[in-house]
């Protein structure tokens, strides 16, 4: 069996390493258009502000992929997927599959900006080359202002504010981080990271054009008017999946790569995808969605990696669970957390610095929010995933959760790990 | 493989797991400087949950299908293949306590790094189990003998 | 509280240096002697309640903590003693009876430290016990008068029921409600490995300790709790508790809230009742009542157990044993002064009953004078702290000896002297499950295994130094035995010579 998978980071290191687990002998080559081995695209914020060298980036050690049989192919484009032929074009080759599975990621969205295209200082944020690039052209005279307060511009923004001389986030929405945040909490956590790391905010903002100098932005002029200097721009306003391969390849593409939500496979029973690209089905609300996070990757790339290799597994659950900090406030949030509808309840509990949020469906959890609060956080993101019904349950939820909020069979399971001694 | 298992009917709520494993986890391994002194304090791996009545010392399960090292973010948790021991690399983790976010346990300690049971890698008992007053901590294969 | 005139026992001498406030001593007190400031920070101790158990001391990882006594000069006076006025006091505030737990802790004469034993030296030589059998297998029972035997040398005599043990060291009765049900399991287990019994005690057996009953002794006491049939067919032996070393003449109080439905089940009464074992056994007012309850003891059985009677050792001792035989016991076990118990009156203990040694001497004398010793076994209990005490008590004329504190100890026991409380630190004389949980009996009952091993060993090694090589040579051989220090009156009831004669 041969097996390609395009794109290396979470969902398609996960599906290659899926594959060599069930079919030994298969061949296995990974396309990537980067130029690294694959690497933790999370980090790179952290290797901006030099909590991690580029040597500790990389997911695996380089030789691992040899050993394993997993032939990585990098700085290489796929042009295009011949699906008749059971082809795909990458540079000036032509490989053939048996299986294909499409994990290439997402691609900035880029609003539209008066004088910002094709300037040298204006950069997104997603990958190792550009924070790379940032790195190297960011210093102590640096003023930066980074488009978009969602996790990715926070994070640059949060990178940053360790190298440069000021940082500025501006973001369209009301509040940072309107994905994983309700109101309140944006608030004390807009407060703390103003003191903590000297950004400056301009919610509710755009950018609408940048004032240069040759190929090099010098300022930028918001929507109120107000004129920012700006020596460095970080455009990370929003992703969108990458689809184009599998669009040209007359795949079925709505909003991302559609797939069987247990399966992974595409319209085309060859083809596979997983990652960001895809879409996938949140367990909690029944919400068709391309889930962008890291452990829903994960779990994407091995189902379609067993599925691919004749195996077995399914992807039974998914639903969006994240975990970020910024100069040590750690948040934690999972499930579904900006819901409207009246079928919700939501229960918060603060003390000091700490908050959570617990939303609840009847009985059952579906999402939280924690600030400062995150001990024994999975136990929750258990209770969601499981469905369980609160009700069965001996111990109360607004504490540090524990084993005792579980009957004694459950309980048992859990300490004994569900095995006879 | 062994791992530990608490018997919560045996659990006396002294915490000396967790003592000791904090000691065990230290820098110095001295009980009194890693208690006391050490910068930073070492975090105990183990938690005693519960009170007199009723508690028990829960640690890493270490999972055959581990969540934690699937949503691993930067491949610092990883799963032994030869001792099965789950373990953070801390020169790769960065703290973003993912993995704490899915451990459906409760079993990762937060720090400046993730935090959690390595089963003392280097010894042939771990510490919590060794020190523990009324072997309310076993380290067993599972279905097997003790010890 | 208001002043109650009584300074404190102890002081918790913390070292601050040590410390590491890991609270593990916050937690184990049941006496609530040490707490957590208010920040949650720091381990504060006060020492009012404490009553030296030693829990935190031995618990306490760095061993930060000391338990020092607490001094507290009264005018001198040889007469009022402090002891005195401070019990007065509490009564003064009670009104109560003064209660305490384990054996009397007043300095009467323990006459085991005044016998010395002999060795072999040129004659008679000593055996070394690692290289030669040594059989300390002890038998008890009613033994023939006399032997038949039919040609071919086989025995025409129809043998009484016997009791083989593989020590002559027994555990004592201790009720489940004066002990937890972990501790009787650990002396259970300990008993079925060492090859020896544990004593149910007057409390009815937990069906927990069903698997243990051929090492068991039931006892039928004044309460007659949980007796019924096929509790006096599941055990060893049947024992009828007449007295109590530690409270002769007492009977005993359980109050109720000390029933649980374990103990209401294993007793068969009400939960939360008073468990009332009166003083005298009602149905027992002569050496011929006596004789009919050990009959009726015998039918219940088949006579297919032997019967015991114990009695705590008090004046006339010698005559009651005598009694206890022509009544029919196959045992007599005879409790002295020094004897434990979970709860007794402070007076009663520390001045009713005689050291074992004496009763058991004069018993013993008692018995061959009336040609009548091999008719009974008898076991001596009341306080034996190490095998030498064990070895001297067999060259007195004991067959068997029970044991209770020393198995104590061995779990954990501080002789604090709390019994009655219900708060032991260390799971033994308590009920409260966040208690008797500290006490796991996988690791108790191997303390005591070890223990009792121990002191087979040096039982051994005695007697090989005696030139003995067989426990049943021992057993009321006095000529192994010299006093000292002892008055001609003191000897002469002991039935031994001074030492250098």
């Amino acid at each position: 069996m041969k097996y390609i998978i395009i794109g290396a980071s979470a969902a398609g290191l996960a599906c290659a390493e899926q594959i060599r687990k069930e079919d030994k002998n298969g061949e296995i080559t990974v396309i990537t258009k980067e130029k690294y081995l694959p690497y933790s695209r999370p980090s790179i914020s952290y290797f901006l502000k030099g909590a991690v060298k580029e040597s500790g980036i990389y997911l695996r050690k380089s030789s691992y992929y040899e050993a394993s049989g997993i032939d990585i192919v990098t700085g290489t484009q796929v042009r295009s997927i011949d699906r008749k032929a059971k082809t795909v074009k990458a540079g000036r080759k032509t490989y053939s599959y048996d299986k294909l599975c499409l994990c290439t990621g997402s691609k900035p969205f880029i609003p539209p900006m008066e004088n910002v295209s094709g300037k040298i200082n204006a950069l997104t944020f997603l990958d190792l080359e550009s924070a790379g690039i940032i790195k190297k052209t960011a210093d102590k005279k640096t003023r930066a202002v980074v488009i978009g307060g969602g996790l990715i511009g926070m994070k640059a923004a949060e990178g940053l504010s360790k190298i440069c001389r000021s940082v500025d986030v501006v973001e369209l929405s009301p509040r940072i981080l309107p994905s994983i945040l309700d109101e309140k909490s944006a608030k004390s956590v807009k407060k703390y990271i103003e003191e903590k790391g000297h950004i400056k905010f301009h919610l509710g903002q755009t950018v609408t054009r940048a004032g240069s100098e040759g190929n090099r932005i010098t300022s930028v002029t918001l929507k109120d008017g107000k004129e920012l200097p700006c020596d460095l721009l970080i455009l990370a306003v929003g992703v969108r999946p990458e689809t184009e391969l599998a669009e040209k390849a007359g795949l079925e593409v709505n909003r991302g790569i559609v797939t069987d939500p247990g399966t992974m496979q595409t319209s085309d029973e060859n083809i596979y995808a997983a990652g960001d690209c895809a879409v996938s089905v949140d367990m909690l609300d029944g919400s068709r969605r391309v889930i962008a996070l890291w452990p829903n990757a994960v779990n994407q790339g091995i189902a379609a990696g067993s599925q691919m290799s004749g195996g077995d597994i399914r992807i039974t659950s998914s639903y969006p669970v994240n975990a970020i900090d910024f100069y040590g406030l750690r948040i934690c949030t999972c499930g579904l957390i900006n819901v409207q509808d009246k079928k919700y309840t939501d229960k918060i509990i603060r003390s000091g610095s700490s908050y959570k949020r617990l939303i609840f469906e009847g009985s059952r959890l579906v999402g939280y929010v924690l600030i400062n609060s995150s001990a024994n956080a999975g136990i929750y993101t258990s209770l969601i995933e499981t469905k369980t019904d609160l009700k069965t349950l001996e111990g109360d939820l607004s504490g540090t959760p524990d084993p005792f909020i579980f009957g004694k069979a459950e309980r048992n399971k859990r300490m004994k790990g569900a095995l006879d001694l | 493989m062994k791992r530990i298992y608490a018997i919560e009917e045996l659990c006396l709520n002294c915490r000396l797991c967790e003592v000791y494993c904090k000691s065990a986890h230290s820098q110095s391994k001295d009980i009194i400087k890693a208690n006391k002194y050490e910068e930073p304090a070492p975090v105990s791996r183990v938690t005693v949950y519960g009170d007199n009545f009723l508690s028990a010392a829960l640690n890493c399960r270490h999972c055959d299908d581990p969540k934690c090292v699937k949503a691993c973010i930067t491949g610092a948790m990883t799963k032994d293949k030869k001792t099965g021991i789950v373990y953070v690399n801390e020169d790769k983790c960065i703290g973003c306590m993912t993995c704490l976010a899915v451990c459906p346990y409760g079993c990762i300690k937060e720090g400046k790094k993730a935090v959690k049971c390595d089963l003392c890698r280097n010894d042939d008992e771990p510490a919590c189990v060794k020190n523990c007053p009324n072997h309310a901590l076993i380290y067993a294969e599972p279905g097997g003998e003790e010890k | 509280m208001s002043v109650n005139y009584i300074p404190r026992r102890f002081t918790v001498i913390r070292d601050r240096e040590l410390c590491i406030n890991c609270g593990c001593c916050v937690r184990q007190c049941s006496n609530e002697c040490h707490y957590f400031s208010d920040d949650g920070k720091t381990v504060l101790s006060q020492s009012d309640a404490c009553v030296a158990c030693h829990r935190c001391v031995d618990l306490c990882p760095t061993r930060a903590l000391r338990i020092e006594k607490y001094v507290c000069d009264y005018r001198e006076n040889a007469n009022w003693t402090p002891q005195y006025q401070q019990e007065i006091c509490r009564q003064a505030e009670t009104g109560g009876v003064l209660l305490s737990g384990m054996g009397t802790p007043k300095p009467y004469p323990v006459y085991w430290d005044k016998i010395l034993l002999n060795a072999s030296q040129v004659t008679n030589p000593s055996i070394d016990p690692l290289r030669e059998p040594m059989e300390i297998r002890t038998i008890l029972g009613r033994k023939p008068e006399k032997l038949t035997v039919e040609k071919k040398g086989k025995s025409t005599v129809e043998m009484p029921p016997q009791v083989i043990l593989e020590t002559p060291i027994m555990f004592s009765a201790m009720s489940f409600g004066s002990i937890s049900l972990n501790a009787q399991k650990s002396l259970a287990m300990a008993a079925k490995e060492l090859g020896t019994l544990f004593n149910v005690g007057e409390g009815g057996l937990h069906p927990d300790l069903k698997p243990f009953t051929d090492r068991a002794v039931v006892q039928v006491a004044s309460g007659r709790f949980g007796v019924h049939s096929d509790y006096l067919n599941n055990s060893k032996y049947v024992e009828i508790k007449i007295g109590q070393g530690a409270k002769p003449g007492i009977g005993g109080h359980l109050p109720g809230e000390k029933v649980s439905v374990e103990v209401s089940n294993a007793r068969m009464i009400p939960e939360g009742s008073d468990a009332i074992s009166p003083a005298p056994h009602h149905d027992i007012y002569s050496i011929e009542d006596l004789r009919q309850l050990i009959w009726a003891i015998k039918q219940a059985t088949g006579n297919k157990k032997p019967v015991s009677v114990k009695i705590a050792a008090v004046h006339n001792i010698a005559a009651i044993v005598s009694g206890c035989a022509r009544a029919g016991a196959d045992i007599v076990a005879i409790d002295g002064f020094r004897g434990g118990t979970g709860a007794a009156p402070v007076r009663i203990r520390d001045n009713v009953g005689i050291p074992i040694e004496l009763a058991l001497a004069s018993s013993d004398q008692r018995l061959r004078d009336e040609g009548i010793r091999s008719q009974i076994s008898l076991v001596a209990a009341g306080s034996f702290r190490c095998s030498a005490d064990i070895v001297k008590a067999i060259a007195l004329g004991a067959d068997a000896c029970y044991c209770a504190s020393a198995p104590l100890i061995a779990m954990g026991c501080h002789m604090c002297q709390t019994c009655n409380t219900g708060k032991c630190n260390w799971g033994i004389a308590t009920q409260r499950p966040e208690l008797t949980k500290r006490l796991n009996p996988e690791i108790m009952y191997k303390r005591v295994v070890n223990l009792i091993t121990a002191w087979n060993h040096e039982i051994k090694e005695i007697m090989g130094g005696m030139g003995i090589n067989s426990i049943d040579s021992l057993r009321g051989n006095r000529l192994m035995l010299r006093g000292i220090g002892l008055s001609e009156k003191e000897l002469e009831i002991l039935g031994i010579r001074h030492a250098g004669e």
